[in-house]
């Protein structure tokens, strides 16, 4: 296939004047299988394999994509003529930061691909937790989806880029329905790896684990009484600490964003107690750990925030020229029907020294956050956090549950509110939408906020 | 494209039924970034999707292509999982031939059109956006044509083909060190007459109400929700418990409620594609069932469920034509094509003119995060706007919790125009206004 690929950036270096030509093909092998209540309502084998071709000429993107290869050429002249139009209509020509060029090949760190295990077994392991999941009375409905793929990813570019990739991952995601008398609740449960394969449900995430969560998120809805609307002190947990990292503080981080969001003037500012720092890096397990972006620049771990202090950004290579700095593999395409884009891979804060007792002693009245149902965010860093499981902080003590609620607050000044850190860390999968689909993890410690947040 | 008999007759081979759906896209579309036009992009893809049933057991298979060869080895592989899938015991058969309504006629100039055209559509926007302290942060435009085949071995056998154009722009404001919030706003249209000038009209508008910040109070208040917050409240909280699935699995709050009322005589809502604004014209749903219009509320009194045709044989009634294909699972499931909220008597300047103190919604925050399964919601209403004595006055963020069913009889009024949303392929809703909204304010 790289012959194939090389023969028509060849082609389209003789016949075009492009100041650069990225074409980058996939053929990827996935298996789907959804199991809604006892039958498998989706039980498919998919093929997905095309190319995607972006070129830059006269200071404009053009972009086209195709899953036929025997239209390859057509479709590069197509992107060609693109950049060539919209270059008519722009004040400002774009420039790419300069970059190392790389071959390589990325291995898959996987021990046991998914397409290695045969679909029964994949099969029997969600009938499993399903039924691990009705045990329990109150689950009256349950939705196991399953997703997992491999195959390649090459990219190439006339500038000498040109990485092979072996792609794999596995995704899981539960959504289960309890009720008691004339009370529904509803929990989601989400975990997926890159870097893990089979053994993800082996040994990280084992069906008994999964169900064990789930059960109790919906028992915790189901007898969870509503809250008191107001700001309290609120304690977090890592996947709602993750979910503020990512939506809140995360988008207005990714370049393309950050030029029309506050922190645009704060780069530099400090705008968080010393003792918070917030990175965007590769993390053990993480669902978006890669180690070159869909430009071939190398993945590297930033501080978007350290030590109180905003520090950096999240770069594709047109954004890194713009800001003067250096590009560090934000630049992600969902698929080959897409351009890559400037997103999120692992974002996270990093761990204190508080412990959760000590969070929690002196506190009143409170609340305390452990897990979401939807997320949103403006540029403004305004946030919203659908609460699918919390409690009541009552005299230093976990007291009652609380139930379909949501937190909300500006991010900026929520950051200024951290009173505790704790020493602790946990990760939470997920999948990102900012017009393409990326997979992405968020956490963190334990944080406690004194105020900036609002709850009810 | 290409004949089907010859493959369903291949297909028959291996399976007691089968059904292969063939989808062809082509989209032209320019983003705009930053006060400029930044990719132009063309994208065409082909996908397939083999759905084969053999002694009850399901095998799906998806492939990237349309071509004869790669679609008959989509239908072994199918065949193949079908084999080492568990029988469904509720399993009944695929859809038999209906009757079509006539199609609408569509406009082959979105066939062909260049992403050139958009460039200038953009350009212009950008232009009548570019006042002092506005900044265009997002937008786009852009033309989707598409053509579908859907044949089974029943001898259902439809194609389709039609397109549509959309355009948007995201301004935000800065002025003063003040940034106000995202603000938004669209036109979609079944030809290229797109209304570029009223959308960056609509948008400046509400950035300069933006600028000016009021403070909203913890209280009971009249609330005007405009119709793309309205969409998104109602898609999440609401609308999945009208489905059919919902009702056999007893998780709709809906479920002994045909025939009584969940709000009042001013809301009527149906399901229906070829409704004159549509702009997801379908004849047939994606199992190739005739599409209707199927209403939903009317005049207040909940009507009934809708159906695709698995759910609806497992419950012993008809299709509705509601089956909706996720292309990336190749599963169908219950969806919509054209919701449509009736509009009212008054404009919604009229309904604005008349309130004394209350809030204009634009948009929520965390829509997607309601409770489908017992219609609670917890929202952040942003952008939001402070009304006062008939006027808007300023922006106002605020949350709102509460529950959709005890918010729907509080519906006081409903605007007479309409607007056509491109969310979950098509809507058509006009702004609503609810009195004693309970609200936190910030």
């Amino acid at each position: 296939m790289e012959d194939r690929l090389e023969k028509a950036l060849n082609w389209a270096l003789e016949n075009f004047k492009a100041d650069y030509i990225e074409i980058r093909y996939e053929n990827i092998s996935k298996n789907t299988l959804e199991l809604k209540d006892g039958t498998f309502t989706t039980f498919a084998d998919k093929g997905q394999m095309g190319v995607a071709i972006r070129v830059l000429a006269d200071g404009a993107w053009g972009f086209s994509s195709t899953n036929r290869l025997e239209n390859l050429e057509k479709a590069i002249e197509s992107a060609y003529r693109l950049a060539k139009a919209t270059a008519k209509a722009k004040k400002e020509k774009i420039q790419l930061a300069e970059i190392k060029t790389y071959q390589d090949f990325v291995k898959s760190k996987m021990k046991i691909k998914p397409k290695e295990v045969p679909i029964e077994e994949k099969v029997e392991r969600l009938m499993d937790l399903e039924s691990l999941l009705k045990e329990d009375g109150a689950i009256k409905s349950t939705w196991l989806r399953y997703e997992d793929a491999s195959g390649e990813k090459i990219l190439i570019t006339n500038e000498g880029t040109k990485i092979k990739w072996d792609l794999n991952y596995a995704w899981q995601y539960v959504w289960a329905t309890g009720k008691e008398g004339e009370k529904l609740a509803a929990a989601r449960d989400e975990v997926g790896a890159v870097d893990y394969g089979w053994e993800l449900f082996k040994e990280k995430e084992p069906n008994e684990e999964v169900a064990k969560r789930v059960i109790r998120k919906v028992h915790a809805q189901l007898g969870g009484v509503a809250p008191k609307r107001g700001e309290f002190p609120i304690v977090a947990g890592p996947i709602v600490v993750g979910l503020i990292a990512h939506e809140a503080l995360g988008h207005l981080a990714e370049a393309d964003l950050t030029i029309n969001s506050p922190f645009k003037d704060l780069i530099g500012k400090q705008i968080a107690p010393e003792y918070v720092t917030m990175s965007e890096r590769i993390v053990e397990g993480g669902f978006g750990n890669d180690r070159y972006d869909d430009e071939g620049v190398p993945v590297k771990d930033i501080h978007i925030i350290e030590n109180g202090v905003l520090k950096e950004i999240m770069l594709n290579r047109e954004y890194a020229h713009k800001w003067n700095m250096e590009p560090n593999g934000h630049a992600r395409a969902e698929n080959y029907t897409y351009p890559p884009i400037i997103r999120m891979r692992n974002t996270i804060f990093e761990p204190g020294d508080w412990n959760f007792e000590e969070m929690i002693e002196d506190i009143k009245f409170g609340y305390y956050v452990v897990d979401f149902r939807g997320g949103q965010a403006q540029l403004n860093s305004a946030f919203q956090v659908g609460v699918q499981e919390g409690y009541m902080i009552e005299n230093g003590e976990i007291t009652k549950p609380i139930r379909d609620t949501s937190i909300s607050g500006i991010a900026i000044e929520a950051l200024k509110k951290i009173s505790a850190v704790g020493n602790d860390f946990g990760l939470e999968m997920g999948r990102c939408g900012k017009g393409q689909t990326a997979f992405v993890s968020s956490g963190g410690p334990h944080m406690r906020f004194d105020g900036g947040i609002i709850i009810g | 494209m290409i004949k089907m008999e010859e493959l369903i007759r291949f297909g028959e081979k291996f399976f007691d039924e089968l059904e292969i759906a063939t989808y062809k896209s082509r989209d032209a579309s320019v983003n705009i970034e930053l006060n400029e036009v930044s990719t132009s992009a063309l994208r065409e893809r082909v996908v397939t999707v083999v759905r084969g049933v053999k002694d009850k057991r399901l095998g799906v298979a998806i492939v990237d292509s349309g071509d004869k060869e790669k679609i008959k080895e989509a239908i072994e592989r199918a065949y193949k999982l079908a084999k080492l899938n568990k029988p469904d015991e509720k399993w009944v058969s695929f859809p038999e031939p209906g009757k079509y309504r006539e199609p609408r006629k569509v406009d082959k100039e979105l066939k062909e059109v260049s992403p050139d055209y958009f460039v200038e559509l953009a350009r212009e926007g950008i232009g009548m956006a570019s006042e002092e302290g506005i900044i265009v942060a997002g937008g786009g435009g852009g033309a989707e044509w598409g053509e579908s085949l859907i044949v089974n071995s029943h001898g259902v056998n439809v194609s389709q083909e039609g397109g549509g154009a959309f355009f948007y722009i995201e301004l935000v404001g800065m002025k003063e060190g003040k940034v106000t919030p995202g603000i938004f706003d669209f036109d979609a249209k079944l030809s290229l007459k797109l209304d570029v000038e009223s959308v960056v009209k609509n948008a400046l508008q509400k950035v300069k109400w933006a600028f000016k910040t009021e403070k909203s109070k913890t209280e009971e208040a009249k609330v005007v929700i405009e119709p793309w917050a309205v969409s998104s409240l109602l898609s999440y909280a609401l609308f999945p418990a009208f489905s059919g699935e919902r009702l056999v699995k007893g998780t709709t709050p809906l479920a002994n409620k045909i025939g009584e009322s969940i709000s009042n005589e001013l809301l009527t809502i149906y399901d229906d594609p070829l409704h004159e604004l549509s702009i997801n014209p379908v004849i047939a749903d994606d199992e190739g069932v005739p599409t209707r219009r199927n209403v939903i509320v009317e005049k207040g009194v909940f009507k009934g469920f809708v159906w695709d045709n698995y759910w609806a044989k497992i419950h012993g009634v008809e299709s509705t034509g509601n089956g909706k294909r996720n292309l990336s699972t190749g599963g169908i499931s219950i969806g919509f094509h054209n919701v449509v909220i009736e509009g009212g008597k008054k404009s919604l300047e009229e309904i604005i003119g008349e309130i004394e103190h209350g809030y204009l919604v634009s948009g929520f925050q965390g829509a997607h995060s309601s409770n489908p399964d017992n219609g609670n919601f917890a929202v952040v209403a942003n952008p939001a706007f402070l009304i006062e004595n008939g006027e808007v006055k300023g922006s106002a963020v605020f949350m709102m919790s509460g529950n959709v069913y005890e918010l729907l009889p509080n519906l006081y009024a409903v605007s007479r125009e309409q607007k056509v949303l491109p969310f979950g392929g098509s809507m058509v809703v006009p702004a609503m206004a609810f009195d004693n909204v309970r609200i936190a304010g910030k």
